[in-house]
């Protein structure tokens, strides 16, 4: 162990350029590991926090489980359950704020995002939790137009004791009196504004309603509290949840998934440093054949040298590991504070720097380590396989090409006969198989193709620029190791597949989209709330608001949407109220399934609903079915009568009923959002001005025209293609690091060669040539399969997307594949540059005298 | 005039007290179809003394003359060319690109001169055949056996008409009967083509081949000897037939 | 010795004039570059085998007396002579050099540098070398491989030469440090004539 600790450390410090190649490889997965799930818990955290903080001093939150108010009268039959020893009923609501609320200046967001108003008895609210005064006074009973504070939202609001304080609501603009102020937050989150009950009742439009009770119980024996907890379920029924806000459990969820994806990065990035490993080694043990054979000559067992090369992967992946930790480190910092003020306008969370987490690290330099000792074990056996003539037989120069098309080779094509196979059975399970076995596939054939490809490309440098045989050498030079050769494509391959595959995905998602946006939002103006799509943040208006739009000269139609949170089975999803005639003007779903005059009938008459394919594919519903909605008062049956959904709300499952049942059974009367049309011939000039006039008291919403609107969501799909684009730089450095080794690699292993070259005449351009070549066929190897896999990927992802209710039709990412070829080509380059110099530069007497 | 000629010629590899004096004011001459071996023991400075006749490194003092030009100052490029065009070498070892068949190996610097490829090959071939290799003409180097390989290396070391061959040991990997052969076709070489050869050697029966033989000894030229007398003129004439179409 | 066995040895192949038996020893030797013999030299040898009774002169009719007209023949004696050569294996003889006392007596004496000599006596070898090798490359090896053989012993040889010189040349510094053989004093009397 020590011999092989001193040998490994040897040969290592020996090839550094090549060792600290390899360790970057490492780094980088553990890197982006470790600093990318570092970064999601920070805001995990802060979201929690948040939560917690407005749980914090109670036993119990209980909550409606779809979200929505309930009459106060259940808090009477909460009091009465044996264990509770008090409970109050509070009306809570968060009120999202437009970014220049308070300053009214748009360049500069302001620093509250969202002010969660709170509505409770001034009596009850003091029996749960102390609420320390500064200035003024607490509220009282009775109370009207009061409000308490913080001190923290009176600075951002700019008012004081006394002053008064202005907050969007449903029914227009609300003026309260600053009666109180309390310390500065100190723990972040959203603000409060404390008003009595009834003041909440009148703002939100929801008389004799409330939607939290808080509980304390009668003690802190964890049996007794389980006691109570189930007594409470028994008592409410299956409507209500107790203890997590339901509100935050959706942010959660995307959070969550947001950290699975960028998991998926990470372990990307490390077996792509998985291969990288497996390719050094590989050549190591090839080079060090005759050193192997001279050290099994002297006695060292097949053990000894297969410890050898684990020794020294280990020292490389501990290295690796321990660096990519602490770059991954101040990534996560890095990025979190760039990220923070964004969120910290939307959500309104205050996002702590992320610290060392040990557990993680332990992790992610498990991880590293793992994978590099798992790539050398192929080597390493390899190695050990190394028998002691090879120190005393003359080294033959590796040109003997093994036959390529065996086992591997024809269980590759196999696999790719099935994927494609797997296109035709349209079935989410067997796509995703496929695209594993597509991959797989092209992974396992890529080596026996690296010669026609390479001679193809070969041909082709030389007709264009490297007419002096330096093309033909560097393409000799591939096909002498076409597995390392392919190995080191299939990092390139990799990366550009997903681009390939995203912008195939990207662009068929972008195009059905457009299409719906212009159904969806074809109207000729809109009024935005300030969060879309999480209409459950934003802050509605009374139906007044619309009556009086409709009032306005010029308007035609004016729709309306309304929404409520709800779940059918544990499925979380969106109810939308639509009024079918109105919406039919203005608006429009795009069906995948039904008749949509009748559906849009149907919906009037009676519980039916229309659903969209997300909701239809996750249920498991069918048109003329039966869906149970979770309402107010519990699992309410609707008819299925129709599958089709709108730009909007594409992402979410989401279901649409009438306007009337959205009152009845979900208690909502709010509008979310509005679509105008206006008369022929009506001028819009005076038609805006008076909407801009009804809309002073309601500033939650913006008013945009239509058109300008589909700008704006196509401006995000370009936004998405440059995010696009900037994963692609993401994923382009591993494979940058494995085509850099590789051909560095190539350079320390052929030092000889390139000796002779020089001294039989060969200028440095011209061994500099060599290299580029090389690197550009690699290139090109990697860019043929990589579209290759990023077209069956990105087609395959649009098929299985449509089998979970996405339905959308594939569009060729022409640009995108232009773009690939273009990166890939340009990588190679970049790849060589390094490794060309070095090659160009060897001292020609040395690179004769090396051994 | 002669071919290569060196003047006080000196290589220190290192600095200071690591300094290690390869070859310490080397004077020597080489005249055209002239076939001289070096000889000498091991780490006297033979290789570095062939290295530096090529131009393959740079000298600590003194100089090197091909052909009158002096290497010393000379362009990384015009060096290069100038070796493409006026040297060939043979070495001992790992002297063929793997990649390459033999025909392609030889055809190589012409080919990084800018010969089009068809005429490249067409001269390569011709060497070969001169050289009793047309069978192995598109054999793979690990195809070949030591001698047949150190053949190809003379083969692509002539290919380009050089005035001056350079030879490591060309025969320190190959058994006796190959040796001799390759010897003695380095000795046609000189003789029949009338290139000027410098082999380096610690072999004597290879030694004896030559024309003369300087004996190298801790960087200094040691003795010289003079094996056959200076054939006047018949170098020349006989390599004028064997110029390449021009 | 040997050309006297050798003579013994052609006679038995068949009876011959002596200038005959000349060119027949030279043709074997490889030529008379090699090993050359003088007239005077094979009928001196050839009066003393006949002395011996191991050759009969059998002078051929009518052609005088003349030493070039005399043919020669193998006895019973000679025969059994020739087989007894056959017999004995050849001594060789490497310790009795010249050169070699040539470098003592330098040493011992002081008058010549002993560098000198050894780098003339290299010179001389690798001349000698340099003209076998040539030798040898002209003979065609199909026809000629006796020849070529002895060639190659030579060759040989002179390469062995050449290397013992290496030794010498590397170690002679020792040599000169090291006291020279001296005569050992005897107490009295001449040394034994032929030691
Ligand atoms: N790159 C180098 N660095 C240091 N010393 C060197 C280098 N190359 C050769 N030498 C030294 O120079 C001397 C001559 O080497 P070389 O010419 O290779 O000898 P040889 O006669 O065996 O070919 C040796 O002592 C060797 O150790
Ligand atoms: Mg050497």
């Amino acid at each position: 162990m020590n011999m092989q600790l001193t040998l490994a450390s040897r040969y290592l410090l020996g090839r550094k350029l090549r060792t600290a190649l390899t360790v970057l490889a490492i780094a980088f997965g553990v890197l982006l590991i470790y600093g990318l799930n570092s970064i999601m818990p920070s805001f995990q955290q802060a979201f929690q926090a948040n939560a917690m903080a407005l749980a914090s001093q109670v036993d119990a939150s209980i909550t409606n489980r779809a979200g929505a108010a309930f009459p106060a009268a259940t808090l009477a039959r909460v009091t009465a359950i044996d264990g509770v020893r008090t409970a109050i009923g509070t009306l809570e609501r968060s009120l999202g704020l437009p970014a220049d609320f308070f300053d009214h200046d748009p360049a500069t967001p302001d620093r509250v995002a969202a002010v969660t108003l709170m509505g409770g008895e001034p009596a009850a609210l003091r029996s749960m939790a102390t609420y320390p005064l500064e200035e003024g006074r607490f509220l009282e009973a009775g109370d009207a137009d009061a409000v308490v504070i913080t001190r923290s939202l009176a600075e951002a609001a700019g008012v004081g004791l006394g002053d008064t304080l202005r907050l969007p609501t449903t029914g227009g603009l609300a003026a309260l009196t600053v009666v109180g102020l309390l310390p500065q937050r100190l723990l972040p989150g959203n603000e409060e504004a404390l008003v009595t009950l009834g003041e909440a009742q009148r703002l939100l439009d929801l008389p004799g309603q409330i939607n939290v009770i808080e509980v304390n119980f009668d003690s802190a024996e964890k049996a007794r509290r389980d006691q109570i907890e189930a007594n409470i379920r028994a008592a409410l029924g299956p409507g209500f949840t107790i203890g997590v806000l339901q509100a935050g459990a959706e942010l959660l969820n995307s959070i969550e998934m947001g950290q699975q994806m960028m998991n998926l990065l990470g372990i990307l990035g490390l077996l792509m440093g998985g291969f990288i490993i497996l390719n050094t080694f590989r050549t190591v043990v090839a080079e060090r054949r005759r050193d192997i054979g001279l050290l099994r000559a002297v006695g060292a067992s097949r053990r000894t040298v297969t410890g050898l090369i684990l020794v020294e992967s280990l020292l490389l992946g501990a290295l690796g590991s321990v660096i990519g930790l602490a770059l991954g480190f101040g990534l996560a910092r890095l990025v979190t504070s760039a990220l923070a003020p964004m969120y910290g306008q939307f959500l309104n969370l205050q996002i702590p720097l992320p610290g060392f987490m040990p557990g993680l690290a332990l992790a992610a330099v498990g991880a590293g380590v793992g994978v590099t000792v798992l790539a050398s074990l192929l080597p390493a056996r390899a190695a050990s396989r190394v028998t002691p003539l090879e120190a005393l037989r003359p080294a033959i120069g590796p040109a003997s090409l093994r036959k390529l098309t065996g086992v591997g080779f024809w269980s590759g094509v196999l696999m790719l006969a099935l994927a494609v196979a797997a296109l035709l059975t349209r079935s989410a399970t067997w796509l995703s198989l496929g695209s594993l076995l597509f991959v797989l596939g092209l992974l396992l054939v890529s080596p026996a193709l690296v010669t026609p490809i390479a001679a193809l490309f070969g041909r082709l440098a030389a007709l264009l620029f490297a007419r002096d045989g330096t093309a033909q050498l560097a393409e000799g030079n591939l096909e002498r190791q076409p597995s390392r050769a392919a190995l080191t494509a299939s990092t390139t391959m990799i990366g550009l597949a997903i681009l390939v595959m995203s912008a195939g995905m990207i662009s068929s998602i972008s195009i059905t989209f457009q299409r719906m946006l212009r159904t969806s939002l074809g109207s000729d103006y809109l009024l935005v709330p300030p969060a879309v799509a999480t209409w459950g943040l934003s802050v509605g208006a009374n139906p007044a608001l619309a009556e009086e739009l409709r009032a306005v000269d010029g308007v035609q139609v004016v729709s309306t949407l309304r929404f409520a949170g709800s779940q059918v089975g544990d499925l979380p999803i969106s109810v939308l109220g639509i009024d079918p005639p109105a919406y039919e003007q203005t608006s429009g779903l795009t069906f995948d399934q039904g008749d949509p005059a009748a559906a849009y009938a149907q919906i009037n008459a009676g519980r039916s609903v229309i659903v969209n394919g997300l909701l239809a594919s996750g249920a498991g519903l069918k048109l003329g079915g039966t869906v149970n909605l979770l309402t107010a008062t519990g699992e309410t049956p609707y008819t299925v009568v129709g599958i089709g959904g709108d730009y909007l709300n594409a992402k979410l499952p989401t279901a649409y009923i009438s306007q009337a049942n959205i009152a009845a059974d979900f208690g909502r009367r709010e509008d979310v959002f509005y679509q105008i049309n206006l008369k022929q011939g009506a001028d819009p000039a005076a038609a805006e001005a008076a909407f801009k006039r009804l809309l002073q008291p309601y500033p939650q919403f913006k008013l945009v025209a239509g058109q300008a609107y589909i700008d704006q969501n196509l401006a995000l799909f370009d936004a998405m293609f440059a995010g696009l684009y900037a994963m692609l730089i993401f994923l382009a450095i591993p494979s940058l690091i494995a085509m850099v080794n590789t051909l560095a690699i190539g350079v320390i292993e052929r030092r000889r060669e390139i000796g002779m070259l020089r001294a039989v005449g060969a200028t440095r351009r011209q061994v500099r040539r060599v290299i580029v070549v090389e690197a550009l066929i690699l290139a090109a190897i990697g860019v043929a399969f990589g579209l290759l896999a990023g077209l069956y990927l990105g087609y395959m992802a649009v098929v299985a997307l449509s089998a979970y209710g996405f339905s959308m039709d594939y569009a060729f990412p022409g640009s995108a594949i232009v773009v690939a070829i273009a990166a890939g080509l340009l990588f190679g380059v970049i790849a060589a540059l390094i490794p060309a110099r070095q090659a160009a530069g060897l001292p020609i007497v040395s690179a004769l005298r090396f051994e | 005039m002669p071919i290569v000629e060196t003047q006080n010629l000196s290589k220190i590899y290192g600095a200071g007290e690591v300094a290690v004096t390869a070859l310490d004011h080397v004077s020597i001459s080489v005249e055209a179809g002239e076939f001289v071996a070096i000889m000498g023991p091991s780490g006297c400075g033979k290789s570095t003394l062939l290295h530096l006749l090529g131009g393959l490194d740079s000298v600590s003092d003194g100089s090197v003359l091909i052909d009158g030009q002096n290497l010393a100052g000379m362009k990384d490029d015009d060096l290069t060319r100038l070796r493409r065009r006026k040297i060939g070498f043979i070495f001992q070892f790992f002297n063929l690109i793997p990649v390459l068949t033999a025909q392609e190996n030889v055809a190589l610097p012409i080919t990084l001169d800018g010969v089009k490829p068809a005429e490249a090959r067409a001269r390569a071939a011709e060497w070969l055949t001169r050289l009793d290799m047309a069978e192995r003409m598109h054999h793979r180097p690990d195809q070949l056996s030591g001698g047949q390989q150190q053949r190809v290396a003379i083969a692509r070391a002539l290919v380009a008409d050089p005035d001056l061959i350079l030879a490591d040991e060309p025969t320190g990997n190959l058994d006796t009967r190959a040796g001799d052969e390759i010897a003695e076709t380095l000795r046609q070489v000189s003789q029949q083509w009338g290139r000027a050869v410098v082999m380096v050697t610690h072999d004597p029966r290879i030694a004896a081949y030559a024309d003369r033989i300087i004996f190298l000894k801790d960087g200094k030229v040691n003795d010289q000897t003079i094996l056959a007398p200076r054939r006047n003129g018949d170098a020349a004439t006989a390599a004028a037939p064997l110029q390449a179409p021009a | 010795m040997s050309v006297r066995n050798a003579f013994l040895g052609l006679l038995a192949q068949k009876p011959r004039h002596g200038y005959e038996l000349r060119a027949a020893f030279e043709a074997i030797a490889g030529g008379g570059v090699n090993w050359d013999v003088k007239p005077a030299q094979v009928y001196a040898t050839l009066d003393r085998l006949a002395e011996a009774g191991l050759v009969v002169c059998t002078s051929d009719l009518g052609e005088g007396d003349e030493p070039g007209r005399r043919v020669y023949a193998l006895t019973e004696a000679g025969l059994a002579a020739l087989r007894q050569w056959f017999d004995e294996g050849v001594e060789p003889e490497h310790q009795r050099d010249e050169f070699y006392i040539k470098l003592m007596v330098a040493l011992a004496s002081g008058a010549g540098d002993p560098h000198r000599i050894l780098r003339t006596q290299r010179g001389l070898i690798y001349q000698r070398l340099h003209g076998l090798t040539t030798q040898r490359n002209a003979l065609d090896a199909r026809v000629a491989l006796a020849q070529v053989l002895l060639l190659d012993k030579a060759i040989m040889h002179l390469e062995a030469d050449l290397r013992w010189l290496e030794f010498v040349e590397a170690r002679l510094g020792d040599i000169q440090r090291q006291p020279l053989p001296a005569p050992q004093v005897r107490a009295r009397g001449r040394p034994k004539k032929g030691s």
